[in-house]
């Protein structure tokens, strides 16, 4: 007889609890508890924030006046907009039965995701980010992460998407890279509206045949329990809501940068340099668009921005040099940009 | 040993004058009586992914040999940094928690984690890697093993 696969469907939950329940798990399966499969759908809209990320890529005004609560994960990635539209899941293993080389576990954790996919009639593919994508598009968020001595991959079916909002949670004060922002997350992020009780059924087929394990509907043992209560008082705390992440950006004399990944490789740019300011969308390492302004450039703005376009990120500074002074500063704004981390 | 000891095996730079935790790629540094830094090494680095985040626990933490002292986030996976020794954090890289690519840049000079204090550093030491000879076969085997399995770029 093989080993269990427990599942538990949480249901709707509200957002506190469509979070610590399955880190709950995380902390059970530590302990002992059977390899689980669990879902939550958050019953209200909420902001999720990965664990290392600054707060401040939240943009606070906004989630307290729309009376969004923020809470900060286990596991990483950015900050992401959740909603009833929503499906989470979650598989949850100890630490030992998954390899130690992390890309390769969370690529072994996603693929029977992407058989569920399939499954339901979604061409889903992982491509080489290990994102779950239909064509160019994103259609499963994911996180990952240690909890004890047991693993978790997380991700979501999307059955739909507030676009806007996903994009207007996020702290941006330049509205160029705002509007930006949302055209890609348009572009690059889509929903999939299937049958969620079909992709549930095929999820508990994909992950219980690709572990070699028997799914048994299951629920929450005391360990659980315990544990629930304590991360329910911890995810509410404000130690814990700060995160132990870097700092955010200084202001100073220097350029002032804020970039947002849509989706890997995918980004947006808001960038200023002794008053040249750059708004810009690189996609795949190429400026996809771009936003510029410099009180020097006396109307050549446009013609800069065209120039851009289509042009190799890292041949923006060759572009902008023959547009002398502004064209340096413009540069030095492009210049702050961290590729390697989108 | 040699503190500038430093070799290049099948591409990835390893220095000899620490000791190595063989599972973790951890590095111990002496670096007086009863104090060590200790840093990841470049082969454990490239097989944690792209790394993004460090988080490293504060200066006074106690440390205990195989329990995290801080996290590691790389493609979005959030693991623990486990420490090879047992002891307390006496100083943190400030830099390295601002800039986690410094630890792929400069994995055995600037982009160290922590400096630690050890109780008995003869007994804390003793099971590391320390021999050269060991040290770079260890690391040569590592190295073979995940190009075998697709995990670093042969």
């Amino acid at each position: 007889m093989a080993e269990p696969l427990r599942v538990i469907d949480f249901g709707s939950r509200p957002p506190l609890r469509s979070q610590t329940l399955w880190h709950a798990v995380g902390y059970g399966v530590s302990a002992g508890a059977p390899a689980t499969l669990s879902f939550v759908r958050p019953a209200v809209p909420y902001v999720c924030i990965g664990f290392h990320r600054p707060l401040d890529e939240v943009d606070p005004d906004f989630c307290r006046a729309e009376g969004l609560p923020v809470l900060r994960r286990m596991v990483g990635g950015g900050p992401v907009y959740l909603d009833s539209g929503q499906l989470l899941f979650q598989i949850c293993l100890p630490a030992a039965s998954v390899p130690a080389v992390r890309p390769k576990a969370l690529r072994q954790l996603l693929e029977p995701a992407v058989a569920a996919f399939r499954a339901v009639g979604v061409r889903a593919v992982l491509d080489e980010d290990s994102e779950i994508c239909l064509g160019d598009a994103k259609i499963c968020g994911h996180g990952a992460g240690q909890i004890g001595d047991a693993v978790v991959v997380c991700g979501n079916l999307i059955e739909r998407f507030d676009h806007a909002r996903a994009t207007r949670v996020l702290a941006m004060t330049d509205p160029a890279q705002r509007d930006q922002t949302l055209a890609l997350m348009r572009r690059f992020v889509a929903a999939t509206p299937v049958d969620p009780v079909s992709f549930r059924a095929a999820m508990v087929a994909a992950y219980a045949a690709r572990l070699g394990l028997t799914a048994r509907l299951g629920e929450l043992d005391d360990v659980e329990h315990a544990a629930l209560t304590s991360l329910d008082e911890q995810f509410v705390s404000n130690n814990w809501l700060a995160g132990p992440g870097r700092p955010g950006p200084q202001a100073g004399p220097g350029p002032v940068a804020r970039q947002v990944k849509v989706r890997a490789r995918i980004w947006t740019l808001s960038a200023t340099h002794e008053g040249a300011q750059v708004a810009a969308t690189v996609v795949r390492g190429t400026v996809l668009a771009a936003r510029l302004h410099d009180p020097g450039l006396n109307g050549l703005a446009v013609r800069a921005e065209q120039a851009l376009v289509g042009i190799p990120l890292r041949s923006v500074g060759d572009v902008l040099a023959g547009f002398g002074d502004p064209g340096r500063r413009l540069a030095a704004a492009f210049a702050t940009a961290e590729p390697e981390r989108s | 040993m040699e503190p500038t000891a430093r070799l290049v095996v099948a591409g990835f730079p390893l220095a000899l004058d620490r000791l190595y935790q063989a599972e973790t790629h951890m590095w111990v540094l002496p670096t007086g009586p009863g104090r060590v830094r200790i840093g990841m090494d470049p082969v454990g680095l490239e097989t944690s992914g792209s790394l993004a985040e460090l988080s490293l626990d504060p200066v006074g933490t106690e440390l205990h040999a195989g329990r995290p002292f801080g996290q590691l986030e790389a493609a979005k996976f959030v693991g623990p940094l486990l420490s090879p020794v047992s002891g307390a954090v006496v100083e943190t890289n400030e830099e390295v928690v601002a800039d986690a690519s410094l630890a792929v840049r400069d994995p055995y000079g600037a982009g160290w984690l922590i400096g630690a204090s050890l109780g008995d550093a003869d007994a804390e030491l003793s099971g590391l890697l320390a021999d050269p000879t060991e040290i770079t076969t260890w690391f040569a085997a590592r190295i073979a093993r995940y190009r075998h399995e697709g995990v670093i770029a042969q």
